[in-house]
């Protein structure tokens, strides 16, 4: 391995570029900022032009960019580069590699439908494909389908933004045209590395939702600090303090189990599930009792709480809800003790 | 975490120890208090002999000065080897040992320490009816008192919820000699021989048909001065020393062990058909999960230790973190049991994870109520990690 880089390194060089003050921070510049910081090639194992690093590098970008709300579209792209670096037959891989590493968008849905990685990829592709984030950015979209994973281009197609309760992203469905798609894998090797790219996928969706959770707990923590009634702060009522050190315990637990699977060398795709399921679930819970612990300025466009709490909840559905993959989970632990 | 070389060592020298010695059904040979303790004895004696019962006294005892990454592997391969945990002696071998290594004097340590190998054993007495959570309002009164042989505190008072206490030979004894200033102050920490006069122990029926705790009664108990630990009213001081001596070991291999038993709620749905539910394979996956997070928090708990990165409070969001998961346990397996697990079933002593739901149900609220309760915790936590305030004292009955 030629550089060894410290998990806590890239959550210090997130941290400078992403203040944690600056909630939703600009979109084009953070994307831009992202390029030229390196980590669209974080997912790119060495042989193709990366640095080798292990799941939990990525895992701690997504982490701090979902502390501050971030609004670029790193976890598809970075997703679609993770693609691009196991096909072992796409022609003109460098050059894939070099464009999408620069910062041209490649992008790739977040729902379980048809022509996602989560679908299942023997039926045919499909011409429309929900849930693709920030389509009109990007030059193609990562779709499985017919057996293979391609690039199908974006540039023929047609758009039709869904508008979200959460405002830090945009999911589009999209209508693909006629222009050819370019053939990334077929056959088992399309299903594997659509199972990798998963992962990969519940992975960030994971970190990101953690760093969100802590982002806003600490929030709600300090608020209670601040705010008296009563002549006191509210954070001396037992009541309350005792409701938000149950939420860090269930943040620091699931934090933990975060980071213990993100260096594992390897990972099943049900337990990368239950590990996003259970994080979400850890992120929505946070926001439900933050708001209920802000009171009425919490239901305030101005104040941030429902910005957190729109954005959990998205990452509920996004890769998958909590029921597909606890059940997966469960299933894969009954077979295991046999 | 990968070992490195004399870990990965460590550990298939224990991993073969284990294959060779770790005793096979002791959970059938545990159906009695009595046998429980033989067979607990008979173990603990055989890792001291082993070299593994130990590892964290100092080098020059037999398998001490190991570092916590090598007491964590041993850990690991007792919970993954399934063996008893070593329960009638950790008073013994965490409190007295940690007592006795940082706050006893030279004689003190000369003549206990050795016994303790010898198998004797250690109970604890500082809670009181009245002093749970508020260990610190403890009233059980010794009066020092001259004696031809020597000065001697006369003890009166009660103990309660001490381990084990009926087969104890000696006792941690947490006692008030002075009412004056702030109520820590008046505390004196003492080494109580369990067999001197005075001293009545009442083992407590609990719902579950155990008798892990006792009541133990002190009537004019005589306490020869040399066994105090420490200055007169110094014994709040020396009673940290007791309870922060073990941080982490014993909940890292509890959730390992829970991790490990997950096959018994597996058993229940196939037993019950319930392998094509989804309602039950989500719970069992849920569990799963939140049972994984235990095992990480644990581990991750004692990996900052021995990088010396423990923070305030990370000790609290360790153990609640496992009582909730131990509760969500047995509450899974009492649900799908169903109906057999309301008819009585013999209990097993030493084990959380039984298969007997109902006990183990009532088992659980050990570790939600013992050791600084979940809302002791979630005090440490918020105050101290959140850096809530303290709400403020002076309140008058």
């Amino acid at each position: 391995m030629g550089v060894v880089i410290e998990r806590s390194e890239l959550h210090d060089a997130a941290q400078k570029a992403f203040p944690r003050d600056a909630l939703k921070p600009d979109r084009d510049a953070s994307w831009k900022l992202a390029a030229e910081m390196g980590w669209l090639m974080l997912p790119l194992p060495e042989d193709a032009g990366g640095l080798g690093l292990g799941r939990d590098a990525a895992a701690a970008i997504h982490f701090e960019l979902g502390r501050v709300l971030s609004r670029a579209p790193l976890i598809p792209a970075m997703a679609t580069v993770q693609a691009l670096g196991a096909s072992d037959t796409l022609a003109d891989k460098d050059s894939w590699i070099e464009r999408a590493t620069a910062g041209e968008f490649l992008t790739t849905s977040l729902l379980p439908g048809s022509g996602s990685v989560f679908a299942d990829g023997n039926a045919p592709l499909p011409r429309t494909i929900a849930g693709v984030p920030d389509a009109d950015l990007a030059s193609h979209v990562l779709v499985f389908g017919g057996g293979q994973l391609v690039l199908a281009p974006l540039a023929d197609a047609t758009l039709a933004e869904r508008p979200l309760w959460d405002e830090s992203r945009r999911l589009f469905d999209v209508t693909l045209g006629d222009a050819a798609p370019v053939v990334l894998a077929e056959g088992d090797a399309a299903r594997q590395i659509a199972e990798q790219v998963q992962i990969e996928l519940l992975f960030a969706l994971a970190a990101e939702s953690l760093g969100g959770a802590g982002a806003i707990l600490e929030l709600t923590v300090d608020y209670l600090k601040t705010r008296k009634q009563y002549d006191r702060p509210l954070a001396m009522f037992q009541a309350l303090k005792h409701r938000c050190a149950d939420l860090r315990i269930l943040l620091g637990a699931a934090e933990a189990l975060l980071w213990s699977e993100a260096v594992k060398p390897a990972i099943t795709l049900a337990q990368a599930g239950g590990l996003k399921a259970h994080a979400t679930e850890v992120y929505r819970y946070v926001c439900e009792e933050a708001m209920q612990l802000h009171g009425g300025v919490s239901l305030t466009e101005e104040l941030y709480c429902h910005l957190y709490m729109k954005r959990a909840n998205l990452n509920v559905q996004l890769g998958g809800d909590a029921d597909r993959w606890t059940e997966a989970r469960g299933r894969e632990v009954l077979a295991a003790a046999e | 975490m990968t070992d490195d070389t004399s870990l990965q060592s460590l550990r298939q020298d224990v991993r073969a120890w284990l294959a060779a010695n770790a005793p096979k059904g002791w959970r059938d040979a545990s159906r009695t208090h009595q046998d429980f303790f033989q067979s607990q004895r008979a173990w603990f004696l055989k890792l001291v002999e082993g070299g593994y019962a130990i590892p964290h006294w100092p080098a020059g005892w037999p398998g001490g000065g190991r570092s916590l990454a090598e007491q964590k592997v041993i850990y690991e391969e007792l919970a993954a080897a399934d063996c008893p945990r070593l329960l009638l002696s950790f008073v013994s071998t965490f409190h007295a040992f940690a007592t006795l290594h940082e706050c006893g004097s030279e004689e003190q340590k000369q003549r206990y320490l050795p016994r303790i190998l010898e198998g004797e054993t250690w109970c604890q007495g500082f809670s009181e009816p009245n002093a749970g959570s508020d260990l610190a309002a403890l009233k059980c009164k010794a009066e020092r008192v001259s004696r031809p042989g020597g000065d001697v505190y006369v003890v009166n008072g009660q103990k309660v919820w001490s381990t084990m206490a009926q087969y104890a030979d000696k006792c941690l004894l947490l006692v008030r000699t002075s009412s004056d200033g702030p109520k820590q102050a008046g505390i004196t920490y003492l080494l109580m021989d369990m067999k001197a006069p005075g001293v009545s122990v009442r083992p407590i029926n609990q719902i579950q048909g155990d008798e892990e705790f006792a009541e133990i009664f002190l009537d004019n108990v005589e306490v020869p001065v040399a066994d105090r630990v420490g200055e007169e009213g110094a014994g709040w001081a020396v009673a940290q020393a007791t309870l922060s001596s073990e941080r982490g070991l014993t909940l890292m291999e509890l959730s390992y062990r829970m991790r490990g038993a997950l096959w018994r709620i597996a058993e229940l749905i196939r037993k019950n058909g319930h392998r094509e539910d989804a309602g039950v394979l989500r719970d069992f996956g849920k569990l799963a999960t939140q049972v994984d997070a235990a095992c990480a928090i644990a581990d991750q708990f004692l990996d900052n230790r021995i990088k010396g990165l423990e923070r305030v409070g990370d000790a609290s969001i360790v153990k609640n973190t496992y009582s909730r998961a131990l509760r969500a346990y047995s509450l899974l397996g009492l649900r799908l049991g169903g109906i057999d697990e309301q008819y009585v079933k013999p209990i097993t002593f030493g084990d959380l994870n039984t298969g007997n739901w109902m006990a183990d149900f009532m088992n659980s609220y050990a570790w939600t109520i013992a050791g600084g309760s979940e809302e002791v915790q979630r005090n440490i936590l918020s105050e101290r990690l959140l850096e809530m305030p303290r709400e403020p004292k002076g309140w008058v009955l």
